[in-house]
């Protein structure tokens, strides 16, 4: 019987951060997540923002997470090989005292951040709207791939001994000696566990005898560019604030289209897009910058935020000892999760020391990003390199092989896109979706129509041809 | 490094007959492909109905590529390479990727073929979520006769464009419940033969002016919520119904594959290259056929039309290609969604210009005009939007701006 020091539950970016910590220090660890890949909630649809850290309340968990975690990332990504673009934020807006405000917020956090005036801001974003006069520059505002970032962390963290379970249903929890964890599939122990479920908090806690928090589901929808849309967004621009979110931004993406939203809507657990959103983005988005082409949109998506309260909740179970329950991870919890994984490291009383040897993950970078010499050697030693999947992302086979071939096991057409940007162009995957559907039946050496999109239940086919009837 | 005279872009069709027609008139070509085999999208296109015009008998999609390809095969001017990607188009160069590996290859003239992409649900802006089941049909298509699955059991089709009407009769004989075609519009764009042949022999009903509100379901599609729209193509709520179904099949048009030609100026209309009537784009030695110029409905007309642009671009890479400097613009009336080329050489000979209505019109002429001399004139028993169509005349007479209008 192996007995885990710690079992986390829930492998959204917080969960694999903490996953990818213990394994440094040493603690033998198991990620369990109910879907098929990490980063497929709240981790996979955001705005990619690692936020400097002058918009939370100071002396608050999420202004001091903040902070500390955009510290953390530049060295992290370095590590993992995951593209951080520093590209900094603009808060634009006409009310001086507000941003003066917000400026002195900054301060206080300790967020290195400027005062810019009308001419400074064109120079920067000529689509700016004409009517903007001032702004703050928060200088280490970053956006980076929040999925890659996460898939890495727990690629990484499998390197060096962390065990991953996915597609887990958990059944039940009881607490002997250890805690004794029994799913669908099979019953796992551990000394601790840690609640990172999400939007699942609540659903867990229960199984656990932890206590319920009162969350709130915020629906944040966006619209995705196309790449080969030349308007120019050299940094994310936020609108002021409001009491309820950041309000609608424009950034860019680390992979050089840009992002528009999100909405903040009260919502169920359900990641839908609605029209009603839609025109509220296009509405408000006017008001920063001038002449988006709507039309030029080659993907609109939702994201749910969980909200408990105005802070982070990061405790030790008073009901559960040896549990931790982690709530509310709404904005800034993606520039937060590496600071949270030292702060629960802290709250298990384990020290943040990391092993000596401890090993690397080769990066995702395709093929078309590699170094001319890097290339000439794979395609005089691989022939998938000279076989095309994806025409708009210009991803090869040999890309989809190596994305399916890491330490992580991936076998979703979505996980695979996250990993390599296959069907993420123009077309959406019009073209590339069968061959990718097909390269994963191969390597996984499973049947074509067994291939998931995401998560279980997303079957690609629903069987042969001449063998489906219709009663 | 490869050096050509023509390299024309995309082994489809337009792309196959334009390195035809360049090699016949004296240029060695190269011809490129992004797929492992010539034809393009021809090859999963199985329904027959292929080359009545250019080869005077029926044929289906993969014969129609399959003549097509022997004769490329067979032409000692042509050299293909397959799985092949153009990853930039320069001056009078491209760099690709793909089974040459890195490759740069110089030509004097270059012809864009690469035909279209479907648009997408996010190019619809389609409301609800993103579960497995929602596909364009040129995806279902390859799925289907290629891959040889069935993608749904319950489909619900959204747009009346060909291949969706062509998937309807497709999955229904593969015992797929079809439960209807959605058309925002109040006009089908798609050809009458095949709203006949592929929806009413099969009892599918085809509701117009409805679409898909939204698209319920968190891993597979369980059902869509549609109506009507208004005017303005905005759904009118109490008219909101829901449907179970498994798969939504999007059927909505098409867009020119230009991303890696987009610093040349395209039309507003078509998306496609900004021609003249040697399908010469603003830069002289780029030429551009077929369906990434503007979306045809023959595969037939793709093929007449890139035989001339393979013959201009061969003319141009031996400095053959002469050009009157009076240059005459090519205008039309609001009674028509576009008019291609945009501009035409004055000289002698006749010449053909391609159009689009904008509404239906029954019984009228259509003429084109210079001043007040009338150059050609056209009478249409029934014209419909969803059918491009093309006026030929004598240029001879034509000095200033000609215009195309209703009369």
């Amino acid at each position: 019987m192996k007995i885990y020091d710690c079992i986390v539950i829930g492998a959204g970016v917080v969960g694999t951060s903490i996953f990818n910590k213990l394994t440094r220090i040493g603690k033998t660890c198991l990620l369990l997540d109910k879907a098929s890949d990490v980063a497929t909630g709240a981790s996979k649809a955001n705005s990619g923002i690692v936020h400097a850290g002058y918009d939370p309340k100071p002396e608050s968990l999420k202004a001091k997470l903040n902070v500390r975690g955009n510290k953390l990332y530049p060295q992290i990504c370095q590590r993992l090989g995951v593209k951080l673009n520093h590209c900094g934020a603009l808060v634009v807006g006409n009310d001086l005292e507000k941003i003066e405000s917000l400026h002195q917020r900054a301060k206080l956090n300790g967020v290195k951040t400027e005062i810019w005036g009308k001419q400074q801001i064109q120079n920067k974003v000529p689509c700016i709207n004409d009517d903007i006069n001032s702004a703050l520059y928060a200088v280490d505002s970053y956006v980076v791939s929040p999925y890659l970032f996460t898939i890495s962390l727990a690629d990484e963290a499998i390197l060096n001994g962390g065990e991953i379970a996915l597609e887990e249903d958990l059944i039940s929890v009881k607490k002997k000696d250890c805690f004794e964890i029994t799913t669908k599939k099979g019953t796992y122990y551990s000394n601790h566990i840690i609640n990172s479920a999400g939007a699942g908090y609540n659903d867990v806690a229960k199984i656990l005898g932890t206590e319920q928090k009162p969350l709130e589901f915020r629906r944040g929808e966006y619209f995705v560019f196309d790449k080969t849309y030349n308007l120019d967004v050299p940094c994310t621009i936020f609108p002021l604030p409001s009491v309820v979110s950041k309000g609608i931004l424009v950034t860019p993406t680390v992979d050089g289209n840009f992002l528009v939203g999100p909405t903040s809507d009260e919502s169920d657990d359900c990641t839908k897009v609605t029209s009603k959103g839609l025109q509220k983005i296009k509405e408000n988005v006017m008001t920063t910058i001038k002449g988006i082409n709507f039309k030029k949109s080659i993907r609109q998506f939702s994201g749910i935020r969980v909200i408990c309260g105005n802070d982070f909740v990061i405790e030790k179970s008073k009901l559960v000892d040896g549990v931790i329950n982690l709530a509310g991870l709404c904005s800034p919890a993606l520039t937060s999760a590496p600071a949270i994984a030292e702060m629960v490291l802290d709250l298990l009383g384990y020290e943040n020391k990391e092993l000596d040897n401890l090993k690397q993950i080769e990066p995702y970078v395709m093929f078309k990003d590699k170094p001319k010499d890097e290339q000439q050697k794979l395609l005089a030693t691989d022939e998938n390199y000279k076989n095309i999947v994806c025409k708009c992302e210009k991803i090869t086979k040999g890309d989809i092989l190596f994305a399916l071939n890491r330490p992580l096991k991936v076998h979703s057409v979505d996980g695979v896109k996250r990993r390599t940007n296959a069907g993420m162009g123009g077309c959406q995957g019009g073209f590339c979706f069968p061959k990718v559907v097909e390269n994963i039946a191969q390597e996984n050496g499973i049947e074509f129509e067994k291939v998931l999109k995401e998560n279980r239940g997303s079957e690609v086919a629903v069987g042969e041809i001449r063998e489906v009837h219709h009663d | 490094m490869i050096n050509t005279d023509v390299l024309v872009i995309g082994g489809g069709p337009a792309g196959m007959a334009a390195a035809l027609s360049a090699s016949e008139n004296g240029s060695k070509v190269v011809l490129v492909e992004r797929d492992n085999i010539l034809g393009g999208i021809l090859n999963q296109c199985i329904h027959n109905g292929f080359g009545l015009h250019y080869f005077h008998e029926e044929l289906t999609g993969p014969e129609f590529a399959y003549r097509f390809r022997k004769l490329v095969e067979a032409d000692k001017n042509i050299t293909v390479y397959t799985n092949t990607l153009v990853t930039k188009i320069g001056e009078k160069f491209v760099e690709v990727m793909g089974a040459l590996g890195n490759e740069r290859i110089n030509a004097k003239a270059i012809v864009l073929a690469m035909g279209c992409h479907e648009r997408t649900a996010g190019n619809i802006n389609l409301c609800g979520t993103r579960p497995m089941g929602v596909l364009t049909a040129g995806t279902v298509q390859k799925m289907v006769n290629i891959d040889g699955k069935i993608v749904g059991k319950d489909v619900v089709i959204l747009g009346s464009g060909d291949i969706g009407l062509i998937m309807a009769r497709r999955l229904t004989l593969e015992g797929a419940k079809v439960h209807m075609v959605l058309e925002i519009n109040q006009t089908s764009s798609g050809l009458r033969r095949n709203i006949m042949q592929c929806l009413e022999d099969f009892d599918i009903p085809l509701l117009f002016s409805h679409t898909v509100f939204e698209v319920v379901g968190r891993d597979r599609v369980e059902g869509i919520y549609y109506g009507e729209v208004d005017e303005n193509f905005k759904p009118i709520e109490s008219t909101r119904k829901f449907l179970k179904c498994d798969t939504v099949v999007l059927s909505v048009g098409l867009v020119p594959e230009m991303a890696v030609a987009n610093f040349v100026k395209t039309s507003n209309i078509t998306n496609g290259a900004v021609v003249n009537e040697f399908y010469q784009t603003e830069k002289g030695w780029l030429f551009s056929c077929g369906n990434i110029l503007h979306v045809h409905d023959l595969v037939d007309n793709v093929a007449l039309e890139a035989k001339q642009a393979g013959k201009f671009a061969s003319l141009y890479a031996s400095n053959k290609l002469l050009a009157s400097d009076n240059v005459l613009e090519v205008e039309h009336s609001k009674d028509f969604s576009y008019a291609l080329p945009a501009t035409i050489f004055a000289g002698q000979g006749n010449t053909e210009i391609k159009f689009r209505l904008k509404a239906k019109i029954i019984k009228k002429t259509i003429v084109a005009k210079c001043g007040d001399v009338i150059l050609g004139k056209k009478f249409v028993l029934a014209g419909v939007p969803g059918e491009m169509m093309s006026i030929t005349f004598d240029k001879s007479g034509a000095n200033k701006k000609i215009s195309l209008e209703i009369v």
